[in-house]
């Protein structure tokens, strides 16, 4: 392993160390608000991490979806309904135990996959973005190379706009 | 890597480096300086501006023409004590007004203030840090209205969070038309093409009025300040706040009427362009009278309803935005 102290490096580990922090954080304080909060930092923290790498548009997109609406969707649901709500305090119960079990060995698994896998090494000199904007280099790849999944997805956004607007819909038989 | 000293001041377009990040550093604080300058005399300037709209003759007792005022409430806001009722969510109540003032500061390094954008990133993503970075103060408001334990401040984070998350639609819609019409999302590059033809004011027309419909919804300013409906909500989410913490909330506000201006003077305006006068004058008088026409709304209109505000942002404005964006797409791909 060859570790390179550049400006990049550390702000990966400054900003992994936040998200780090942010999502444990959110295991472990007790109030449901607390915990829609914490989630917000670790979108956030995700975002950096995507302007670390050089996609900007997605780190906005992320900050605008994630951020800006789910995380108040939360918050919202939260406080119109239980918002006083706490967890009760960590006991180990047979389940818990089977789940930190289960997640260590999740833990070793992801670890001896990703230390074993022979990743490729992108040669310095190739601009990802072709020499465009990334939203520009973005919206080419996606109108030309992928505009039939891209279709597709928001096939799927519309099925399930309407399988929650029916699901919603109050039911005239039930009356 | 080379360096020379004009870097300190163009580090958009240089690698990192540490005298690079010193004049990042210093940029920022000019920038908030002038933020704070601004806002400063915005809140003079409403007081005097709607006291002549009242026939009353406004702040006149502090400095000349009490051109001071403002630094007397600040002074007294800071030095007032920090009272924390016992009811709140302690944590919650301290942090909100972090969280809401945060964007409305981070919102501003995008905002090309003059032709030589020194102090503001030339980012390729403009426009969408805006709307994107602009939402996160939602949490800011809908936290500090929650954690009060007021029924007042809970109803007016609510109310504020619902506003500001359905306007910000329209809002985002008006946009994509300028974006569309400039083809791209950097502003500076937005100024550039509008120097090139003409300000987007007049081809993007019904963009523009929604932008200041929703752009005004999306301040909480009348007829859309509902969140703080004075005479049903006391204050709305901040009534339980005082010192430099309601400061806080209010600095936002204000921090966010130089934001908003800036951006519609950058999108519709041809920002810093304009024959003659220096490049920052033309930024100041566009944005000036921007927020001069907040005021004039103020002192003008009544308050819409509730039900009325929400219908009025999925019905109306949403459905102009998306017919505005069709029309301009198929006149550009004819044109």
């Amino acid at each position: 392993m060859n570790f390179v102290w550049n400006g990049p490096m550390i702000a990966f580990y400054i900003i992994a160390l936040g998200v780090l922090g942010a999502a444990v954080l959110m295991l472990s304080v007790r109030k449901v608000v607390y915990m829609a909060l914490s989630i917000g930092g670790v979108f956030i923290g995700a975002a950096a991490i995507y302007i670390l790498l050089g996609a900007e548009f997605v780190a906005v997109a992320q900050i605008l979806i994630y951020v800006g609406a789910i995380t108040i969707l939360m918050l919202f649901a939260i406080m119109l309904t239980n918002h006083k709500a706490e967890e009760p305090p960590f006991q180990w119960t047979g389940r818990n135990i089977f789940a930190a079990v289960g997640s260590v060995l999740m833990a070793v698994v992801l670890l001896a996959v990703i230390r074993s896998t022979a990743w490729p090494v992108q040669p310095a000199d190739v601009h990802l973005n072709a020499g465009n904007s990334n939203p520009v280099a973005i919206g080419l790849v996606m109108f030309k190379q992928y505009a039939f999944p891209f279709e597709l997805v928001s096939l799927v956004l519309i099925v399930g706009l309407v399988g929650a607007v029916i699901l919603a819909q109050e039911r005239k038989e039930d009356e | 890597m080379t360096w020379t000293w004009s870097n300190v001041w163009h580090w958009a377009a240089h690698p990192l480096s540490w005298p690079g990040f010193v004049g990042m550093l210093v940029g920022a604080v000019l920038v908030l300086l002038l933020a704070l300058l601004v806002v400063m005399y915005s809140i003079y300037w409403q007081r005097k501006f709607i006291g002549w709209i009242q026939w009353r003759i406004g702040p006149n007792r502090v400095g000349p023409w009490g051109l001071f005022q403002t630094v007397a409430d600040v002074l007294k806001l800071l030095i007032k004590e920090d009272v924390i009722p016992t009811g709140v969510d302690r944590t919650l109540f301290l942090i909100a007004p972090i969280f809401a003032f945060v964007p409305a500061f981070l919102v501003l390094s995008i905002i090309p203030f003059s032709a030589h954008h020194v102090f503001t990133a030339n980012l390729g993503i403009g426009v969408l840090f805006y709307v994107a970075v602009s939402a996160i103060t939602i949490h800011g408001v809908m936290l500090g209205g929650w954690s009060s334990n007021n029924k007042w401040g809970l109803i007016g984070g609510m109310r504020s969070a619902a506003q500001m998350l359905s306007y910000e639609v329209p809002l985002g819609m008006s946009i994509v038309g300028v974006v569309l019409m400039a083809g791209t999302l950097n502003l500076n590059d937005i100024v550039a093409a509008q120097a090139h033809t003409l300000w987007y004011v007049i081809p993007q027309i019904v963009g523009f009025v929604v932008f200041i419909i929703a752009g005004t919804a999306e301040m909480n300013r009348t007829p859309f300040d509902l969140p703080e409906a004075e005479s049903e909500l006391v204050a709305g989410y901040h009534v339980e706040y005082s010192g430099f913490r309601f400061a806080f909330f209010m600095l936002t506000e204000y921090v966010y009427l130089l934001a908003m201006g800036g951006l519609m003077a950058t999108l519709f305006l041809g920002g810093w362009t304009g024959p003659f006068l220096p490049g920052w004058l033309w930024f100041a008088i566009k944005v000036f009278a921007f927020i001069t026409f907040q005021f004039w709304l103020q002192a003008t209109m009544p308050r819409m309803r509730q039900d009325q505000l929400m219908s009025f942002s999925w019905k109306v404005l949403l459905p102009l935005a998306m017919a505005n964006l069709v029309i301009t797409a198929v006149v550009k791909a004819l044109v």
